[in-house]
């Protein structure tokens, strides 16, 4: 029975093809349009690392200006990133599961070949604990441990994509790598690691690229290392040297911290506290003690990570598709209407309305499929033009199954429910009437 | 026939004309207010930067190891880069306008930490900065020579002497006096004074809405990485691209050459999220157009094969083609209108949602009427051909299927 709905419903749509043409064509904009915006959107809301973005937490504190709030559209808040020598300090408390203090810098990469020319590579200075805190994949080796950083140690993880550049992709572990004029010794290779949102990281940027290497926090001091990210300040300091500048007041860096539960994170935020009464004792923190945590969602909430754009967009194309919809239902209606002859006969004939019923709805679900695949079409060329004009790291946004999934579902129950008013007023077709006419 | 019968005709057959009314009204909806972003980003995009984009190209170089000397390697680089022919001026800086990268600073015209600072953008150049960017001075003068220093992370270097203010932080921090003269205080509470004024010239975060509030100061920052600016001859820019890498790269080893890129292409990744706002939105607008005036057609010819008849009998009874063609355009034109009332409170709605859920700018309401006269414009040429073919019916056909 079913075949022979579609059959007659493939017929019906080829008798009038400007009309099914122009439904399918209202049907695939609509779903290519909202689901090319739902996509980015999607995309850019995620959950970076679902298996444990509850138990991963930024940490910021309250050490900025006495007489200003660091932002005066939001004084209840602290400055959302910290100073290295409080880094520094809560890194060697240890307080908590895992913790890292990181920020971005570069590096000049010397090749060991000495035809090919040196070029700039950029590192995420961090803590050994990064690694398992972020739950990030390894194709050779391991990190470093807590004592790599502790002493300094010049190791290195290389990306994979590093590592292929280098290396020709090969297990390049124990291997030794001149960058800035040291030596550093390769511990590790990661492999694909693409958290989207950044979450580590939103403030210089949640979109970007992954960086090239990890290299030990320990290392800031002894090499200098400058930071590649933003940077903020407040107080009037006399910095004149690379140690002034670490011991400043100067906010320019990220520190997460894991815990297990939510009396650790209770815990964690009196160890806060505590450090934070430490330091007024000595002159700092003269504001009001206001030291916060965010989970890694409230962290990505914080820095409004998903652009207004693409919640605008999304918005205006759900508005797009319902004047699709719209267009779809009157022009099934129309077309009902002229099948209204067709009708009578067939109900003339013993037709039952429900049957009748059932055929009109079966064409509208044959309409909204094919309007659902050039949809999906659609949406997969929309996708590639918004990565054209946003220039956005390839392989960024995709249509990935879950949106494949809605857009066919979507387009197939929408046109449904387009189709109800019209295949209703169908059934109110009279058998005789219409032929008596004729 | 008047409005009267038709209304009454329209409200008998009421599903089809009350969707399309319905399809016009949030068409009206969407097309406004995404009209009204559209032109928003273009506007913002094409806005005067205050600086020669066109012919201005910048390299960023990076030394490393040991016995690496920033000073050497710009003076080495500047005069190198003035002895390519084309290039008309070179600086070395420690930002670069429109990039999205810079530096940020307060300034007071007393020494006061507790009172409020006058943002600005804050750059570091050469006497030669001003003709390397294309920047006019307003008033005042540039930077002597002798003012010029290189300034390494080594160095305790106070704050300089004298300073160039754009006319809009001039504004904002002497607004009832003239600011050239002045002195201004530091975040450190160092002083200087104000020796010129720049017109107008925009800073490095296109979205910042105190873009053109700038603050320059005399000096050639020397860091672990370097940017230069070059100024070439009109016409000359993708020519020399390529020949400053090569030369840049050739002259030092020591020094990897990061890019070297127009000013123009640093400008348009700065923008592109405006763009690319602006380009999907005009791609919805034309479909969406597009498709509302393809169902108005398709509506309209539909009616007319289904009322063949009933234009036949009222042809017989002595209409004019004339009538019947008003028929139809009157039909539409009741339906468009009352699309067009409804779309108008969509359209507020929309606007009130856009307003308070994102902080858009308030809806420019003269779009509004331009709109809706588009509409009705657009649906009359599209109901045009369907009401022409409606008229040729001949009076015939009525009598003949009696």
């Amino acid at each position: 029975m079913f075949g022979y709905n579609v059959t007659l419903a493939i017929k019906s749509m080829r008798r009038n093809p400007m009309m099914t043409a122009l439904m399918i064509a209202a049907v695939a904009v609509g779903i290519g349009v909202s689901m090319t915006t739902l996509s980015v959107y999607y995309m850019m809301s995620g959950n970076p690392i679902p298996q444990k973005s509850e138990k991963l937490f930024a940490v910021t504190l309250d050490a900025w200006n006495p007489i200003r709030p660091f932002d005066s559209n939001k004084p209840e808040l602290p400055p959302h990133q910290v100073t290295f020598q409080d880094a520094d300090r809560l890194l060697a408390l240890a307080e908590g599961k895992r913790q890292v203090a990181m920020y971005e810098s570069s590096l000049v990469v010397e090749p060991r070949n000495e035809d090919e020319l040196p070029f700039e590579a950029t590192a995420r200075v961090t803590s050994g604990d990064f690694f398992a805190m972020f739950d990030v994949p390894f194709l050779h080796g391991d990190g470093w441990d807590r004592s790599s950083d502790a002493a300094a140690e010049a190791v290195v993880v290389l990306t994979k994509q590093l590592n292929e550049r280098l290396f020709g992709g090969k297990n390049s572990v124990g291997e030794w790598l001149t960058m800035g004029g040291s030596r550093f010794q390769i511990t590790g290779v990661i492999d694909t690691w693409e958290p989207t949102p950044r979450f580590y990281d939103p403030i210089n940027g949640g979109f970007q690229e992954v960086n090239e290497m990890f290299i030990p926090f320990g290392l800031t001091r002894s090499l200098e290392l400058d930071s590649n990210g933003s940077d903020w300040g407040w107080k009037s300091e006399d910095i004149s040297s690379f140690g002034d500048w670490l011991n400043s007041e100067a906010i320019w860096l990220q520190y997460f911290v894991e815990l297990e539960s939510a009396r650790d994170r209770d815990s964690f935020v009196a160890h806060l506290d505590a450090y934070a009464e430490e330091q007024k004792k000595l002159g700092r923190f003269q504001r009001p003690l206001n030291n916060r945590l965010y989970d890694v969602m409230e962290w990505m909430d914080y820095h409004e990570v998903v652009a207004n754009d693409s919640s605008v967009l999304l918005g205006l194309s759900f508005l797009f598709l319902v004047v699709c919809l719209l267009s779809t239902i009157t022009l099934l209606l129309t077309k009902f209407i002229g099948k209204k002859g067709e009708t009578s006969l067939r109900r003339a004939l013993g037709a039952s309305r429900r049957i009748i019923f059932r055929q009109q709805i079966v064409e509208v679900a044959v309409i909204g499929f094919s309007g659902g695949l050039i949809g999906l079409a659609l949406a997969f060329l929309g996708l590639q033009g918004i990565q054209y004009v946003y220039q956005s790291p390839p392989g960024l946004i995709r249509l990935d199954w879950v949106i494949v999934l809605t857009a066919i579902v979507a387009a197939i129950v929408s046109s449904m429910v387009a189709g109800l008013y019209p295949a209703w007023r169908v059934c109110q077709v009279p058998p005789a009437t219409q032929l008596k006419t004729q | 026939m008047g409005i009267g019968p038709m209304v009454s005709s329209l409200l008998r057959n009421k599903t089809g004309p009350l969707l399309v009314a319905l399809q016009i009204a949030v068409t009206l909806a969407i097309v406004i207010n995404s009209l009204f972003i559209v032109l928003q980003r273009i506007e913002k995009m094409s806005r005067d930067t205050g600086i020669d984009v066109d012919n201005v190209i910048v390299a960023n170089v990076r030394g490393f190891g040991d016995d690496f000397d920033v000073a050497d390697s710009i003076r080495n680089d500047i005069d190198l880069l003035k002895s390519i022919p084309g290039v008309s001026a070179a600086t070395v800086t420690n930002a670069v306008p429109l990039s999205g990268g810079g530096s940020g600073t307060g300034l007071r015209t007393v020494a006061d930490e507790t009172i409020d600072a006058a943002s600005a953008g804050r750059y570091q150049w050469s006497e030669e900065g001003l003709d390397a960017f294309g920047i006019e001075l307003s008033r005042g003068r540039n930077f002597y020579p002798e003012e010029v220093h290189y300034n390494l992370p080594t160095d305790d270097t106070p704050a300089p002497a004298s300073v160039l203010v754009t006319q809009e932080l001039a504004d904002a921090l002497f607004p009832d006096e003239d600011a050239l003269g002045k002195a201004v205080y530091w975040g450190s509470m160092e002083q200087s004074t104000i020796v010129g004024i720049i017109g107008h010239m925009h800073g490095s975060w296109v979205g910042w809405d105190k873009l053109g509030s700038v603050v320059v100061q005399p000096g050639k920052p020397g860091r672990t990485t370097n940017t230069y600016i070059v100024r070439v001859e009109p016409g000359m820019r993708d020519g020399l691209l390529p020949v400053i890498e090569q030369q840049l790269g050739e002259s030092n080893r020591k020094r990897v050459v990061n890019s070297v890129r127009s000013l123009e292409e640093i400008a348009a990744r700065s923008y592109r999220r405006d763009r690319g706002m602006a380009i999907i939105l005009g791609v919805v607008i034309t479909l969406l157009i597009g498709l509302t005036a393809l169902v108005i057609v398709g509506l309209s010819s539909f009616h007319v094969t289904q009322r063949t008849r009933q234009i036949g009998t009222r042809r017989a009874l002595g209409a004019r083609r004339r009538d019947i063609v008003k028929q139809f355009m009157l039909e539409n034109w009741i339906v468009t209108t009352a699309g067009a009332l409804l779309g108008t409170l969509l359209t507020v709605a929309v606007a009130y949602w856009l307003e308070t859920s994102f902080s858009l700018p308030r809806l420019d309401w003269t779009l509004l009427p331009a709109g809706i006269l588009t509409l009705w414009v657009l649906s009359t040429l599209a109901v045009i051909e369907p009401a022409r073919r409606a008229a040729s019916v001949p009076p015939a056909i009525a009598t003949r299927s009696v």
